[in-house]
Protein backbone atom coordinates (compact mmCIF):
# COMPACT_ATOMS: atom_id res chain seq x y z
CA UNK A 1 0.00 0.00 0.00
CA UNK A 2 1.06 3.55 -1.07
CA UNK A 3 1.73 5.31 2.05
CA UNK A 4 -0.52 9.06 1.48
CA UNK A 5 -1.17 12.24 2.82
CA UNK A 6 -4.92 11.78 1.81
CA UNK A 7 -7.58 10.47 3.77
CA UNK A 8 -8.16 6.74 3.10
CA UNK A 9 -11.63 5.63 3.41
CA UNK A 10 -12.76 1.45 3.29
CA UNK A 11 -15.28 1.24 0.39
CA UNK A 12 -17.05 -0.63 3.35
CA UNK A 13 -16.04 -0.87 7.17
CA UNK A 14 -15.83 -4.58 8.67
CA UNK A 15 -14.80 -6.18 5.40
CA UNK A 16 -11.28 -6.78 6.69
CA UNK A 17 -9.54 -6.78 9.90
CA UNK A 18 -7.80 -4.09 10.92
CA UNK A 19 -3.74 -4.96 12.09
CA UNK A 20 -2.64 -3.95 15.47
CA UNK A 21 0.88 -4.22 14.99
CA UNK A 22 3.56 -3.97 11.89
CA UNK A 23 3.69 -7.94 11.60
CA UNK A 24 0.00 -8.69 11.45
CA UNK A 25 -1.41 -8.56 7.76
CA UNK A 26 -5.02 -7.43 7.09
CA UNK A 27 -7.69 -10.68 7.02
CA UNK A 28 -11.16 -10.65 5.58
CA UNK A 29 -13.92 -11.41 8.27
CA UNK A 30 -16.49 -14.11 7.19
CA UNK A 31 -18.82 -15.97 9.21
CA UNK A 32 -18.95 -19.38 10.30
CA UNK A 33 -21.82 -21.35 11.12
CA UNK A 34 -21.34 -23.50 14.64
CA UNK A 35 -24.28 -25.84 13.57
CA UNK A 36 -23.08 -26.91 9.83
CA UNK A 37 -19.75 -25.56 9.56
CA UNK A 38 -20.47 -23.24 6.18
CA UNK A 39 -18.36 -20.10 6.15
CA UNK A 40 -19.74 -17.04 4.13
CA UNK A 41 -18.34 -13.95 3.52
CA UNK A 42 -18.82 -11.25 3.92
CA UNK A 43 -20.45 -11.48 7.67
CA UNK A 44 -23.93 -12.71 7.67
CA UNK A 45 -25.85 -12.94 11.02
CA UNK A 46 -28.00 -16.07 9.71
CA UNK A 47 -26.22 -19.16 7.82
CA UNK A 48 -28.03 -19.45 4.23
CA UNK A 49 -27.41 -22.81 4.60
CA UNK A 50 -29.12 -24.19 8.16
CA UNK A 51 -30.88 -21.28 9.36
CA UNK A 52 -28.90 -21.36 12.42
CA UNK A 53 -28.61 -17.65 14.32
CA UNK A 54 -25.75 -18.41 16.12
CA UNK A 55 -22.82 -17.08 13.34
CA UNK A 56 -19.27 -16.42 14.81
CA UNK A 57 -16.76 -14.28 12.95
CA UNK A 58 -13.69 -15.48 12.08
CA UNK A 59 -10.94 -14.63 10.26
CA UNK A 60 -10.27 -16.15 6.35
CA UNK A 61 -6.90 -17.51 5.35
CA UNK A 62 -5.11 -14.92 3.77
CA UNK A 63 -3.64 -17.30 0.32
CA UNK A 64 -6.25 -18.76 -1.97
CA UNK A 65 -6.60 -20.11 -5.41
CA UNK A 66 -8.25 -17.87 -8.56
CA UNK A 67 -11.22 -19.69 -9.86
CA UNK A 68 -11.91 -17.82 -12.82
CA UNK A 69 -11.15 -13.98 -13.81
CA UNK A 70 -12.11 -11.51 -16.38
CA UNK A 71 -10.61 -8.29 -17.60
CA UNK A 72 -12.68 -5.47 -17.54
CA UNK A 73 -12.16 -3.41 -20.93
CA UNK A 74 -14.85 -1.02 -20.57
CA UNK A 75 -15.71 1.36 -17.70
CA UNK A 76 -18.67 0.08 -15.21
CA UNK A 77 -21.87 2.29 -15.73
CA UNK A 78 -21.67 3.88 -11.97
CA UNK A 79 -19.94 4.47 -8.78
CA UNK A 80 -16.60 3.12 -10.18
CA UNK A 81 -14.27 5.91 -11.29
CA UNK A 82 -11.12 4.19 -11.27
CA UNK A 83 -8.42 3.21 -13.88
CA UNK A 84 -9.45 0.40 -16.85
CA UNK A 85 -8.89 -1.93 -17.97
CA UNK A 86 -8.83 -4.11 -14.44
CA UNK A 87 -9.23 -7.43 -13.56
CA UNK A 88 -12.11 -9.04 -11.47
CA UNK A 89 -12.53 -12.81 -10.41
CA UNK A 90 -13.42 -15.35 -7.90
CA UNK A 91 -10.89 -16.76 -5.30
CA UNK A 92 -11.16 -19.92 -3.04
CA UNK A 93 -10.03 -20.16 0.07
CA UNK A 94 -8.99 -23.60 1.78
CA UNK A 95 -12.12 -22.04 4.39
CA UNK A 96 -14.69 -23.28 1.97
CA UNK A 97 -15.88 -20.40 0.56
CA UNK A 98 -15.45 -18.21 -2.96
CA UNK A 99 -14.57 -14.83 -2.42
CA UNK A 100 -15.55 -12.10 -5.01
CA UNK A 101 -12.77 -9.91 -5.79
CA UNK A 102 -10.35 -7.69 -7.82
CA UNK A 103 -6.95 -9.12 -8.96
CA UNK A 104 -4.38 -6.66 -8.72
CA UNK A 105 0.00 -6.39 -8.09
CA UNK A 106 0.56 -7.72 -12.17
CA UNK A 107 -1.08 -6.71 -15.27
CA UNK A 108 -4.43 -6.40 -16.53
CA UNK A 109 -5.12 -10.21 -17.97
CA UNK A 110 -1.89 -11.51 -16.06
CA UNK A 111 -3.98 -13.47 -14.11
CA UNK A 112 -5.12 -17.61 -14.75
CA UNK A 113 -7.30 -20.05 -13.51
CA UNK A 114 -5.32 -21.96 -10.30
CA UNK A 115 -2.68 -19.43 -10.11
CA UNK A 116 -1.96 -19.16 -6.27
CA UNK A 117 -2.64 -15.63 -4.68
CA UNK A 118 -2.86 -13.71 -1.29
CA UNK A 119 -5.09 -10.83 0.38
CA UNK A 120 -3.94 -7.67 -0.04
CA UNK A 121 -5.83 -3.76 0.76
CA UNK A 122 -5.35 -1.18 -2.36
CA UNK A 123 -6.80 1.76 -3.56
CA UNK A 124 -9.68 1.09 -6.22
CA UNK A 125 -10.18 5.01 -6.88
CA UNK A 126 -10.19 8.45 -5.49
CA UNK A 127 -13.44 10.16 -5.18
CA UNK A 128 -14.66 13.55 -6.37
CA UNK A 129 -12.46 15.30 -2.55
CA UNK A 130 -9.45 13.56 -3.42
CA UNK A 131 -10.01 10.73 -0.74
CA UNK A 132 -8.67 7.15 -1.48
CA UNK A 133 -11.50 4.28 -1.56
CA UNK A 134 -9.73 1.38 -0.63
CA UNK A 135 -11.05 -2.15 -1.20
CA UNK A 136 -9.59 -5.97 -0.57
CA UNK A 137 -8.01 -7.36 -3.54
CA UNK A 138 -6.17 -10.73 -4.21
CA UNK A 139 -2.43 -10.38 -6.44
CA UNK A 140 -0.11 -12.76 -6.79
CA UNK A 141 1.78 -14.73 -4.42
CA UNK A 142 5.63 -13.54 -3.96
CA UNK A 143 7.71 -16.52 -4.58
CA UNK B 1 -56.36 -26.96 -12.18
CA UNK B 2 -58.20 -26.31 -15.39
CA UNK B 3 -56.84 -26.09 -18.61
CA UNK B 4 -55.60 -22.53 -19.99
CA UNK B 5 -55.63 -21.20 -23.43
CA UNK B 6 -53.71 -18.08 -24.55
CA UNK B 7 -56.53 -16.41 -26.34
CA UNK B 8 -54.30 -13.54 -27.80
CA UNK B 9 -50.84 -11.82 -28.32
CA UNK B 10 -49.67 -8.69 -29.27
CA UNK B 11 -45.78 -6.94 -29.26
CA UNK B 12 -44.75 -3.64 -29.97
CA UNK B 13 -41.62 -3.92 -32.36
CA UNK B 14 -38.25 -3.82 -30.06
CA UNK B 15 -36.74 -0.87 -31.09
CA UNK B 16 -35.49 2.35 -29.96
CA UNK B 17 -38.34 5.45 -29.20
CA UNK B 18 -36.15 7.40 -27.67
CA UNK B 19 -36.82 10.45 -30.16
CA UNK B 20 -32.89 10.45 -30.96
CA UNK B 21 -31.28 10.32 -34.46
CA UNK B 22 -34.84 10.65 -36.23
CA UNK B 23 -36.30 7.99 -34.22
CA UNK B 24 -39.99 8.71 -32.88
CA UNK B 25 -40.30 9.10 -29.38
CA UNK B 26 -43.14 7.20 -27.63
CA UNK B 27 -43.88 7.02 -23.75
CA UNK B 28 -43.85 4.00 -21.94
CA UNK B 29 -47.45 4.10 -21.31
CA UNK B 30 -47.86 3.91 -25.05
CA UNK B 31 -45.90 1.18 -26.18
CA UNK B 32 -47.31 -0.78 -23.52
CA UNK B 33 -51.35 0.07 -24.23
CA UNK B 34 -50.64 -1.33 -28.18
CA UNK B 35 -49.19 -4.29 -27.10
CA UNK B 36 -52.44 -5.24 -24.72
CA UNK B 37 -54.86 -3.56 -27.51
CA UNK B 38 -53.09 -5.87 -30.00
CA UNK B 39 -53.65 -8.53 -27.81
CA UNK B 40 -57.24 -8.24 -27.31
CA UNK B 41 -57.77 -7.55 -31.08
CA UNK B 42 -55.80 -10.95 -31.53
CA UNK B 43 -58.37 -12.58 -29.02
CA UNK B 44 -61.49 -11.15 -30.54
CA UNK B 45 -62.01 -9.71 -27.16
CA UNK B 46 -62.57 -6.74 -25.46
CA UNK B 47 -61.10 -4.59 -22.73
CA UNK B 48 -63.66 -4.96 -20.01
CA UNK B 49 -63.31 -8.99 -20.65
CA UNK B 50 -60.04 -8.61 -18.71
CA UNK B 51 -60.71 -9.56 -14.80
CA UNK B 52 -57.41 -9.55 -13.69
CA UNK B 53 -53.55 -8.22 -15.00
CA UNK B 54 -50.21 -8.61 -14.13
CA UNK B 55 -47.94 -6.04 -16.00
CA UNK B 56 -44.01 -5.52 -15.90
CA UNK B 57 -41.34 -3.46 -15.66
CA UNK B 58 -37.74 -3.29 -14.72
CA UNK B 59 -36.53 0.43 -15.47
CA UNK B 60 -40.12 2.09 -15.88
CA UNK B 61 -40.35 3.09 -12.36
CA UNK B 62 -43.93 3.33 -10.02
CA UNK B 63 -46.95 2.12 -11.71
CA UNK B 64 -46.14 1.69 -15.04
CA UNK B 65 -48.73 -1.00 -15.79
CA UNK B 66 -51.36 1.04 -14.38
CA UNK B 67 -50.33 3.87 -16.44
CA UNK B 68 -50.65 1.56 -19.38
CA UNK B 69 -53.96 0.19 -18.96
CA UNK B 70 -55.12 3.25 -17.66
CA UNK B 71 -55.16 4.33 -21.36
CA UNK B 72 -57.56 1.70 -22.27
CA UNK B 73 -59.86 1.95 -19.61
CA UNK B 74 -60.32 2.30 -16.04
CA UNK B 75 -62.71 -1.14 -15.23
CA UNK B 76 -61.28 -0.92 -11.37
CA UNK B 77 -59.56 -4.63 -11.51
CA UNK B 78 -56.89 -6.10 -9.35
CA UNK B 79 -53.33 -4.88 -11.33
CA UNK B 80 -50.35 -5.75 -9.90
CA UNK B 81 -46.95 -4.55 -10.76
CA UNK B 82 -44.48 -7.51 -10.91
CA UNK B 83 -40.36 -6.73 -11.27
CA UNK B 84 -38.75 -10.22 -11.57
CA UNK B 85 -35.51 -8.59 -13.41
CA UNK B 86 -35.57 -9.90 -17.05
CA UNK B 87 -37.72 -12.66 -16.51
CA UNK B 88 -40.25 -10.24 -14.85
CA UNK B 89 -43.01 -10.84 -17.80
CA UNK B 90 -42.94 -14.23 -18.13
CA UNK B 91 -43.56 -14.23 -14.59
CA UNK B 92 -46.37 -12.16 -15.50
CA UNK B 93 -47.57 -14.99 -17.75
CA UNK B 94 -47.46 -17.42 -15.50
CA UNK B 95 -49.04 -15.43 -12.64
CA UNK B 96 -52.01 -14.77 -15.31
CA UNK B 97 -51.85 -18.63 -15.92
CA UNK B 98 -52.26 -19.49 -12.15
CA UNK B 99 -55.24 -17.29 -11.29
CA UNK B 100 -57.15 -18.99 -14.75
CA UNK B 101 -55.94 -22.58 -13.92
CA UNK B 102 -57.39 -22.35 -10.13
CA UNK B 103 -60.60 -20.98 -11.12
CA UNK B 104 -59.93 -17.70 -9.48
CA UNK B 105 -60.42 -15.86 -12.74
CA UNK B 106 -61.22 -16.77 -16.71
CA UNK B 107 -59.70 -14.10 -18.60
CA UNK B 108 -56.65 -12.54 -17.32
CA UNK B 109 -53.71 -10.12 -18.91
CA UNK B 110 -50.03 -10.28 -18.89
CA UNK B 111 -48.18 -7.87 -20.12
CA UNK B 112 -44.18 -6.39 -19.64
CA UNK B 113 -43.39 -2.57 -20.93
CA UNK B 114 -39.89 -1.26 -21.44
CA UNK B 115 -37.59 1.36 -22.12
CA UNK B 116 -33.97 1.44 -21.03
CA UNK B 117 -31.53 3.46 -20.74
CA UNK B 118 -28.47 3.38 -23.34
CA UNK B 119 -25.39 1.52 -22.51
CA UNK B 120 -24.04 -0.87 -20.00
CA UNK B 121 -27.55 -1.15 -17.63
CA UNK B 122 -27.28 0.66 -13.85
CA UNK B 123 -26.89 -2.27 -11.26
CA UNK B 124 -29.23 -2.08 -8.97
CA UNK B 125 -28.57 -5.81 -7.00
CA UNK B 126 -25.79 -5.48 -5.72
CA UNK B 127 -24.10 -3.33 -2.22
CA UNK B 128 -22.31 -0.30 -3.12
CA UNK B 129 -18.96 -1.40 -1.80
CA UNK B 130 -18.99 -4.12 -4.25
CA UNK B 131 -19.99 -1.12 -7.13
CA UNK B 132 -17.17 0.70 -6.00
CA UNK B 133 -14.52 -1.74 -6.16
CA UNK B 134 -15.55 -2.17 -10.08
CA UNK B 135 -18.29 -5.16 -10.05
CA UNK B 136 -20.60 -4.93 -12.93
CA UNK B 137 -22.72 -7.56 -14.46
CA UNK B 138 -21.12 -7.95 -17.60
CA UNK B 139 -18.17 -8.86 -16.11
CA UNK B 140 -19.82 -11.11 -13.58
CA UNK B 141 -20.61 -12.83 -16.89
CA UNK B 142 -17.79 -13.11 -18.42
CA UNK B 143 -16.30 -14.83 -14.82
CA UNK B 144 -18.30 -17.27 -15.12
CA UNK B 145 -17.86 -18.08 -18.58
CA UNK B 146 -14.18 -18.31 -18.25
CA UNK B 147 -14.92 -21.24 -15.77
CA UNK B 148 -17.28 -22.69 -18.11
CA UNK B 149 -14.83 -22.29 -21.16
CA UNK B 150 -12.09 -24.52 -18.98
CA UNK B 151 -14.90 -26.60 -17.62
CA UNK B 152 -16.43 -27.35 -20.79
CA UNK B 153 -14.36 -26.96 -23.38
CA UNK B 154 -16.41 -24.42 -25.02
CA UNK B 155 -14.56 -21.95 -27.57
CA UNK B 156 -14.94 -18.31 -27.96
CA UNK B 157 -16.07 -19.48 -31.47
CA UNK B 158 -18.67 -21.36 -30.15
CA UNK B 159 -20.12 -18.30 -28.34
CA UNK B 160 -19.82 -16.10 -31.21
CA UNK B 161 -21.85 -18.79 -33.64
CA UNK B 162 -25.15 -18.00 -31.37
CA UNK B 163 -24.65 -14.14 -31.92
CA UNK B 164 -24.34 -14.64 -35.65
CA UNK B 165 -27.75 -17.26 -35.78
CA UNK B 166 -29.78 -14.70 -33.11
CA UNK B 167 -29.05 -12.26 -35.59
CA UNK B 168 -30.19 -14.26 -38.37
CA UNK B 169 -33.48 -15.21 -37.12
CA UNK B 170 -33.87 -11.59 -36.41
CA UNK B 171 -33.31 -10.46 -39.73
CA UNK B 172 -36.49 -12.19 -40.83
CA UNK B 173 -38.83 -11.13 -37.59
CA UNK B 174 -40.78 -8.00 -38.10
CA UNK B 175 -40.83 -7.36 -34.65
CA UNK B 176 -37.22 -7.24 -33.80
CA UNK B 177 -34.63 -5.30 -33.37
CA UNK B 178 -32.25 -6.59 -35.78
CA UNK B 179 -34.93 -7.10 -38.54
CA UNK B 180 -33.85 -6.56 -41.86
CA UNK B 181 -30.51 -5.82 -40.38
CA UNK B 182 -27.14 -7.26 -42.08
CA UNK B 183 -26.17 -10.80 -40.80
CA UNK B 184 -22.82 -11.00 -39.22
CA UNK B 185 -19.82 -13.13 -39.32
CA UNK B 186 -18.59 -15.62 -36.74
CA UNK B 187 -15.47 -13.23 -37.65
CA UNK B 188 -16.87 -10.02 -37.24
CA UNK B 189 -18.28 -11.00 -33.66
CA UNK B 190 -14.69 -12.05 -32.52
CA UNK B 191 -13.55 -8.85 -34.22
CA UNK B 192 -15.53 -6.62 -31.94
CA UNK B 193 -14.61 -4.79 -28.80
CA UNK B 194 -13.77 -6.42 -25.51
CA UNK B 195 -16.47 -5.50 -22.77
CA UNK B 196 -15.31 -7.94 -20.22
CA UNK B 197 -13.01 -10.70 -21.58
CA UNK B 198 -13.87 -13.16 -23.24
CA UNK B 199 -17.46 -11.11 -23.95
CA UNK B 200 -17.31 -9.31 -27.03
CA UNK B 201 -19.79 -6.04 -28.15
CA UNK B 202 -21.51 -8.86 -30.57
CA UNK B 203 -21.84 -11.45 -27.95
CA UNK B 204 -24.36 -9.18 -25.72
CA UNK B 205 -28.32 -8.64 -26.10
CA UNK B 206 -29.22 -5.69 -28.09
CA UNK B 207 -30.86 -2.96 -25.18
CA UNK B 208 -34.32 -1.89 -26.95
CA UNK B 209 -37.47 -0.69 -26.08
CA UNK B 210 -40.83 -2.29 -26.36
CA UNK B 211 -43.60 -4.18 -24.73
CA UNK B 212 -45.64 -7.88 -25.22
CA UNK B 213 -48.72 -8.50 -23.90
CA UNK B 214 -51.05 -11.89 -23.99
CA UNK B 215 -54.15 -12.32 -22.90
CA UNK B 216 -55.11 -16.42 -21.21
CA UNK B 217 -58.24 -17.57 -20.39
CA UNK B 218 -60.19 -20.92 -19.79
CA UNK B 219 -61.00 -22.56 -22.80
CA UNK B 220 -64.68 -21.92 -22.64
CA UNK B 221 -63.65 -18.24 -22.79
CA UNK B 222 -61.70 -18.89 -26.37
CA UNK B 223 -63.95 -16.90 -29.08
CA UNK B 224 -62.10 -19.73 -31.54
CA UNK B 225 -60.78 -23.20 -30.99
CA UNK B 226 -59.22 -23.62 -33.53
CA UNK B 227 -55.16 -24.46 -33.08
CA UNK B 228 -55.69 -22.82 -29.95
CA UNK B 229 -52.39 -23.29 -27.84
CA UNK B 230 -52.80 -23.87 -23.88
CA UNK B 231 -50.26 -23.61 -21.04
CA UNK B 232 -49.14 -27.20 -20.39
CA UNK B 233 -47.27 -26.32 -17.37
CA UNK B 234 -45.29 -23.29 -15.87
CA UNK B 235 -42.52 -23.16 -13.07
CA UNK B 236 -40.62 -20.80 -11.28
CA UNK B 237 -37.32 -21.25 -9.13
CA UNK B 238 -35.33 -18.69 -7.44
CA UNK B 239 -31.65 -19.07 -5.82
CA UNK B 240 -30.42 -21.92 -3.94
CA UNK B 241 -27.84 -22.29 -1.72
CA UNK B 242 -24.16 -22.59 -3.07
CA UNK B 243 -25.11 -19.97 -6.15
CA UNK B 244 -24.59 -15.89 -5.83
CA UNK B 245 -27.05 -13.04 -6.62
CA UNK B 246 -26.58 -13.71 -10.68
CA UNK B 247 -26.21 -17.62 -10.27
CA UNK B 248 -22.70 -18.39 -10.24
CA UNK B 249 -21.54 -21.36 -8.41
CA UNK B 250 -19.61 -20.21 -5.83
CA UNK B 251 -19.18 -23.16 -3.14
CA UNK B 252 -18.35 -26.52 -3.71
CA UNK B 253 -21.62 -27.84 -2.61
CA UNK B 254 -23.78 -29.13 -6.07
CA UNK B 255 -27.46 -28.00 -5.68
CA UNK B 256 -29.62 -27.72 -8.93
CA UNK B 257 -29.24 -24.11 -9.71
CA UNK B 258 -32.40 -21.68 -10.29
CA UNK B 259 -32.59 -22.95 -14.12
CA UNK B 260 -31.80 -26.66 -13.40
CA UNK B 261 -34.96 -26.11 -10.61
CA UNK B 262 -37.34 -24.90 -12.37
CA UNK B 263 -36.55 -27.22 -15.41
CA UNK B 264 -37.12 -29.76 -13.59
CA UNK B 265 -40.31 -28.82 -12.14
CA UNK B 266 -41.29 -27.84 -15.52
CA UNK B 267 -40.54 -31.21 -16.93
CA UNK B 268 -41.95 -33.02 -14.02
CA UNK B 269 -45.64 -31.45 -14.20
CA UNK B 270 -45.91 -31.71 -17.52
CA UNK B 271 -45.35 -35.07 -18.59
CA UNK B 272 -43.03 -34.20 -21.06
CA UNK B 273 -39.10 -34.01 -21.53
CA UNK B 274 -36.93 -32.10 -23.34
CA UNK B 275 -36.28 -34.95 -25.98
CA UNK B 276 -40.66 -34.21 -26.98
CA UNK B 277 -39.77 -30.31 -27.77
CA UNK B 278 -40.06 -28.94 -31.62
CA UNK B 279 -39.34 -25.70 -31.43
CA UNK B 280 -37.52 -23.85 -27.68
CA UNK B 281 -36.37 -20.17 -26.40
CA UNK B 282 -33.30 -20.14 -24.11
CA UNK B 283 -32.78 -17.04 -22.40
CA UNK B 284 -28.74 -15.12 -23.06
CA UNK B 285 -28.37 -11.90 -22.52
CA UNK B 286 -24.79 -12.83 -23.30
CA UNK B 287 -24.33 -15.66 -25.52
CA UNK B 288 -22.38 -17.69 -23.66
CA UNK B 289 -25.62 -18.89 -21.67
CA UNK B 290 -27.30 -19.87 -24.09
CA UNK B 291 -25.11 -22.58 -24.30
CA UNK B 292 -24.83 -23.52 -20.75
CA UNK B 293 -28.99 -23.20 -20.45
CA UNK B 294 -28.91 -25.41 -23.09
CA UNK B 295 -27.08 -28.03 -20.94
CA UNK B 296 -29.41 -26.85 -17.78
CA UNK B 297 -32.42 -27.53 -19.55
CA UNK B 298 -31.56 -30.69 -20.33
CA UNK B 299 -31.30 -30.09 -24.34
CA UNK B 300 -27.59 -31.53 -24.36
CA UNK B 301 -25.44 -33.26 -22.82
CA UNK B 302 -22.43 -31.77 -20.85
CA UNK B 303 -20.01 -30.63 -23.40
CA UNK B 304 -21.70 -31.23 -26.21
CA UNK B 305 -23.56 -27.88 -27.04
CA UNK B 306 -20.27 -26.61 -29.31
CA UNK B 307 -20.59 -29.82 -31.67
CA UNK B 308 -24.48 -29.15 -31.78
CA UNK B 309 -23.95 -25.58 -33.09
CA UNK B 310 -21.52 -26.76 -35.12
CA UNK B 311 -24.31 -28.69 -36.88
CA UNK B 312 -26.85 -26.09 -36.85
CA UNK B 313 -29.01 -28.28 -34.39
CA UNK B 314 -30.61 -25.04 -33.46
CA UNK B 315 -30.58 -23.34 -36.44
CA UNK B 316 -34.28 -22.87 -38.03
CA UNK B 317 -34.54 -25.83 -40.23
CA UNK B 318 -32.03 -27.66 -37.73
CA UNK B 319 -33.58 -30.54 -34.94
CA UNK B 320 -34.19 -28.23 -32.88
CA UNK B 321 -34.64 -24.53 -33.90
CA UNK B 322 -34.46 -22.67 -31.06
CA UNK B 323 -34.57 -18.53 -30.92
CA UNK B 324 -36.46 -18.55 -33.86
CA UNK B 325 -37.38 -14.58 -33.47
CA UNK B 326 -33.77 -13.42 -32.69
CA UNK B 327 -33.65 -14.16 -28.85
CA UNK B 328 -32.27 -11.56 -26.73
CA UNK B 329 -29.57 -10.81 -29.25
CA UNK B 330 -31.83 -10.55 -32.49
CA UNK B 331 -35.10 -10.05 -31.32
CA UNK B 332 -33.68 -6.74 -28.24
CA UNK B 333 -33.77 -7.10 -25.02
CA UNK B 334 -36.48 -4.99 -23.35
CA UNK B 335 -36.04 -6.17 -19.54
CA UNK B 336 -39.35 -6.61 -18.83
CA UNK B 337 -40.90 -6.85 -22.17
CA UNK B 338 -38.56 -9.90 -23.05
CA UNK B 339 -39.69 -13.00 -21.18
CA UNK B 340 -43.50 -12.78 -22.32
CA UNK B 341 -41.73 -12.26 -25.82
CA UNK B 342 -40.37 -15.37 -26.06
CA UNK B 343 -43.86 -16.92 -25.23
CA UNK B 344 -45.38 -14.67 -27.78
CA UNK B 345 -42.70 -16.40 -30.55
CA UNK B 346 -43.08 -19.86 -29.05
CA UNK B 347 -47.67 -18.75 -29.52
CA UNK B 348 -46.96 -17.66 -33.18
CA UNK B 349 -44.80 -20.59 -34.30
CA UNK B 350 -47.07 -23.06 -32.67
CA UNK B 351 -50.27 -21.33 -34.48
CA UNK B 352 -48.32 -21.48 -38.10
CA UNK B 353 -48.19 -18.11 -38.14
CA UNK B 354 -44.11 -17.29 -37.61
CA UNK B 355 -43.36 -16.30 -41.34
CA UNK B 356 -40.23 -17.07 -43.02
CA UNK B 357 -39.21 -17.84 -39.44
CA UNK B 358 -41.72 -21.00 -39.17
CA UNK B 359 -40.71 -24.22 -37.99
CA UNK B 360 -42.81 -26.51 -39.93
CA UNK B 361 -45.99 -28.32 -37.80
CA UNK B 362 -44.36 -27.48 -34.66
CA UNK B 363 -46.56 -28.45 -31.67
CA UNK B 364 -44.88 -28.42 -28.85
CA UNK B 365 -42.71 -25.52 -27.20
CA UNK B 366 -40.85 -24.89 -24.75
CA UNK B 367 -39.16 -21.72 -22.97
CA UNK B 368 -36.68 -20.93 -20.38
CA UNK B 369 -35.92 -16.96 -19.07
CA UNK B 370 -34.08 -15.67 -16.04
CA UNK B 371 -33.26 -12.86 -14.03
CA UNK B 372 -31.35 -11.55 -11.77
CA UNK B 373 -31.74 -12.71 -8.46
CA UNK B 374 -31.05 -15.15 -9.28
CA UNK B 375 -34.78 -16.61 -10.82
CA UNK B 376 -35.66 -19.40 -13.39
CA UNK B 377 -38.99 -19.55 -14.96
CA UNK B 378 -40.03 -22.18 -17.55
CA UNK B 379 -42.84 -23.00 -19.53
CA UNK B 380 -44.32 -26.03 -21.33
CA UNK B 381 -46.46 -24.48 -24.48
CA UNK B 382 -48.42 -26.89 -26.77
CA UNK B 383 -51.06 -26.82 -29.97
Amino acid sequence: MAASTKKQIPCRDGLWSIPSSLDEKPQLIGSKCPNCGEVFFPVNSVCVNCQSQAMNDIKLSRRGKVYSVSTVMLPPPQWYKGPVPFDLGYVELPDGVMIWTRLMGSGAGSFRIDQEVELDIDVMQVDDEGNEILGYCFVPVKS
Amino acid sequence: MRQVAIAGVGLVKFGRYDGQKGRPYREIYELGAEAIKKALDYASMEWKDIQVAYGASMFGGLGVPNQCTSRLGMPGIPITTLEGACSSSQQSLRQAYLDVANGLYDVALAFGAEKIPPGLIADTLSPVWMLMMGFNLPAMYAIDTRRYMQESGITEEDMARVAVMERKNGIRNPNAFWYQGAEITIEEVLGSREIATPIRFLMACANADGASAAVVCSMDKLKSKSRAVTVVASSHATSTFGYDNLGIRVHEKVNLNCTELACKQVWETSGYGPEDMEVIQLYEAMSPSFLWDAEHCGFCKPGEVGKLLREGHFEIGGKLPANTDGGLMGRGHPTGATGLAQLIELFLQLRGEAGERQVPNAKIAFAHCSGGGPNGVCHVLKR
